[in-house]
């Protein structure tokens, strides 16, 4: 069967709905034309939709009435039950999802066996969840010897996992808990509802659809749109179902909000002390204090409020040439020029040594989030990836001279850059090179890139060519290239705040700021005539 | 200016007479004999820290050649050149490989070189 005809549409469609257990009455004898005009003929109907046809109208149909129900809309899932004369689910399946928030245990177990489940091993597991609940509830109530006898009869039948019976077992023995769990937080395991979520990813999804399948597939759609999005720079909620998502070259900063040469920005403070040139600094984790290293001399701690030197890190004998804080922000770590790394407390009393080629005169030092991992440029064309706590040593080794790199915020990936011109992403913890990027111009300089943008989708870097290149992390396609210095660009970072911003320092001794092409009106103090933005609004 | 990206290299050392900036190894000569305007030049497997000038065909006492003109990345004075491509068979071996001009630079000792002008343009 399954067709309807023309002639009896009234008759079939109050047949269907009567085991829905509830009247739909007014949805199919009230209306006349609207609804029921169209013929519904399961031989003419098609059994896949869609333009390529891999969509099954059966399946697309219940998903779309799950996600009705799911939605709070129970009389559109009931009348689109009807109206299509396909129903989510068996009345057996009914009767078992109402037995179950019932707490009808014996009945659903029967029932359970009714559905005509072919994998015994399901039906074992989901009489075994049952069974489970109707226990803890039965504790619950205080209801012990019950509580015992269903233990010993009935769960042992479905003998699943004895480590479980154990478990069960140490619950009635000691009520008060084992392991700091009390009783209360294993009965409260979970609700009626939650044991029907629990069997619903039990049972095939063809018997009972799975919840909130048809959100989850959109999702995936939305998720793929944004992944393959080269230019996708934005927050999640600009992405709308109704068209495909591309971005266009807008939401990548592309022009210069600022130059900065003593214009826009004053200077707070002059810190003095280093004899030799700086050649990092690095902020703290709690953004109060600064970390400056001069080459080859010491390292030197500031406040950033007042502008003093707070504390003096150095040696006898060889000059630091690099510095890093430790996330906790009580230690600080440095690269020595005898290839050393050292670790000092903030009041310069010096903790740990690591000897033996642990990084080089040119090295950065970079410390992963949980504090344990150090890593640096060890030899010409290797990284050391150094446990400071076990020892234990990794290590990335390239075909050609490394001249810097940078770690993802998350501390999975690292940004290497080549003295052949190359920037290659590596995942640090399979040791895989997983991209290249490629376009600038390196020659004379240690030139920057850095990870930036929504999601750290893109990768930026200067380059000799007066510069600053952008690609697309994923693709590695080059997505923008903004001119303006009129020097070597040796250095960018983007804004970890504010996925629209890009600052970089060139050889023309001026930092820009870079930002959107049109401002939108989400970010005060901006406005889209002029290059300039009074109170650096934009700044954060 | 940026920050210069220099190897250090370790052993004997051939370096820049103005800025001592490492160029090459004692180690990756390949031959002594090679001449050029200012006296003396030796040819080596690799040099670093050396960046190229505009590509030209030179014609030289054993041939033609393609050649770039090498500077130091720190002072950029002039240091020698790169033969980047051969015309004649018998002088392929050079391709690739660097000259150093011994005047141009300090020797593994410190020592400069001087020598008497001579009438040939470069090369041997």
């Amino acid at each position: 069967m399954g067709g309807v005809e023309d002639e009896e549409p009234a008759l079939k469609r109050m047949r269907l709905s009567s085991y829905n257990g509830s009247s739909s009455v007014e949805c199919t004898v009230g209306s006349s034309s609207g609804l029921m005009a169209r013929p519904l003929s399961a031989e003419g109907e098609d059994e896949v939709i869609g333009s390529t046809g891999i969509i099954k109208r059966r399946e697309f149909v219940r998903i779309i009435t799950k996600a009705l129900y799911s939605l709070g809309y129970k009389k559109s899932g009931e009348h689109l039950e009807e109206e299509s004369g396909i129903p989510l689910q068996s009345s057996v399946v009914n009767v078992f999802m109402q037995k179950i928030l019932d707490g009808d245990w014996d009945e659903s177990l029967a029932t359970l066996n009714k559905i005509g489940l072919h994998d015994e091993g399901i039906v074992r597991a989901a009489s075994f969840l049952i069974l489970e609940q109707k226990f803890f509830e039965l504790l619950d109530g205080d209801k012990v010897m019950d509580a015992l006898k269903t233990l010993r009869t009935e769960i042992t039948q479905h003998c699943v996992d004895s480590t479980r019976i154990r478990e069960l077992t140490s619950c009635i023995v000691s009520p008060s808990g084992l392991n700091g769990l009390s009783r209360r937080e294993l009965v409260r395991v979970r609700t009626r509802l939650k044991l029907l979520e629990e069997l619903q990813k039990l049972i095939p999804p063809n018997v009972m659809v799975p919840e909130k399948r048809l959100e989850r597939l959109v999702e995936i759609a939305l998720i793929f749109q944004r992944e393959a999005c080269m230019f996708h720079n934005s927050l999640d909620k600009e992405i709308s179902v109704y068209s495909d998502h591309h971005c266009g070259k807008t939401q990548i900063p592309s022009r210069t909000l600022q130059v900065d040469t003593n214009g826009g920005l004053s200077i707070k403070h002059k810190l003095c002390g280093h004899q030799k040139p700086v050649s990092s600094a690095s902020w703290s984790p709690n953004g109060q204090e600064l970390l400056t290293c001069g080459v080859e001399e010491a390292v030197r701690r500031w406040d950033v409020s007042t502008g003093k030197c707070l504390q003096v890190y150095e040696k006898n004998g060889p000059g630091l040439i690099s510095c890093a804080w430790l996330p906790c922000g009580n230690y600080i770590l440095s690269g020595l020029n005898d290839k050393s790394i050292c670790m000092w407390e903030l009041d310069g009393k010096e903790v740990e040594s690591w000897k033996e080629e642990k990084t080089l005169k040119i090295s950065d030092l970079e410390i992963t989030g949980d504090g344990e991992h150090i890593i640096s440029i060890c030899k010409e064309n290797v990284i050391l990836l150094f446990n400071k706590e076990t020892n234990d040593e990794r290590f990335i080794e390239e075909d050609e001279i490394i001249t810097s790199f940078c770690l993802s915020k998350d501390s999975r990936f690292l940004l290497i850059n080549l003295l052949n011109q190359e920037i290659h992403l590596w995942n640090i913890g399979d040791l895989q090179l997983v991209r290249k990027y490629k376009s600038h111009k390196r020659a004379r300089f240690v030139i920057r890139s850095c990870f930036g943008g929504f999601r750290q989708s893109f990768i930026a870097s200067g380059s000799e060519d007066s510069q600053v290149y952008i690609w697309h992390r994923n693709s590695e396609d080059l997505v923008d290239v903004l001119p303006g210095h009129s020097g070597a660009v040796n250095c960018v970072s983007w804004n970890p705040a504010n996925p629209h911003m890009l600052a970089s320092a060139s050889d023309d001794r001026t930092i820009r700021i870079w930002g959107l092409k049109c401002l939108n009106v989400k970010y005060p103090n901006a406005y889209s005539n002029g290059n300039h933005h009074s109170n650096g609004g934009e700044l954060r | 200016m940026g920050r210069l990206f220099l190897i250090n290299l370790e052993g004997y050392i051939y370096s820049c007479k103005f800025c001592h900036t490492h160029f090459a190894r004692v180690d990756d000569i390949i031959s002594k004999s090679f001449h050029c305007r200012y006296g003396k030049a030796y040819l080596f497997d690799k040099v670093v820290n050396v960046i190229d000038g505009e590509i030209e065909e030179r014609m030289m006492i054993t041939g033609l050649h393609t050649v770039v003109d090498i500077f130091c990345v720190s002072c950029g004075s002039i240091v020698g050149w790169k033969y980047m491509f051969a015309y004649e068979r018998t002088q392929k071996y050079k391709e690739g490989k660097f000259i150093l001009e011994r005047f141009k630079v300090l020797g593994p000792d410190g020592s400069l070189y001087m020598a008497a002008p001579q009438d040939d343009a470069e090369d041997a």
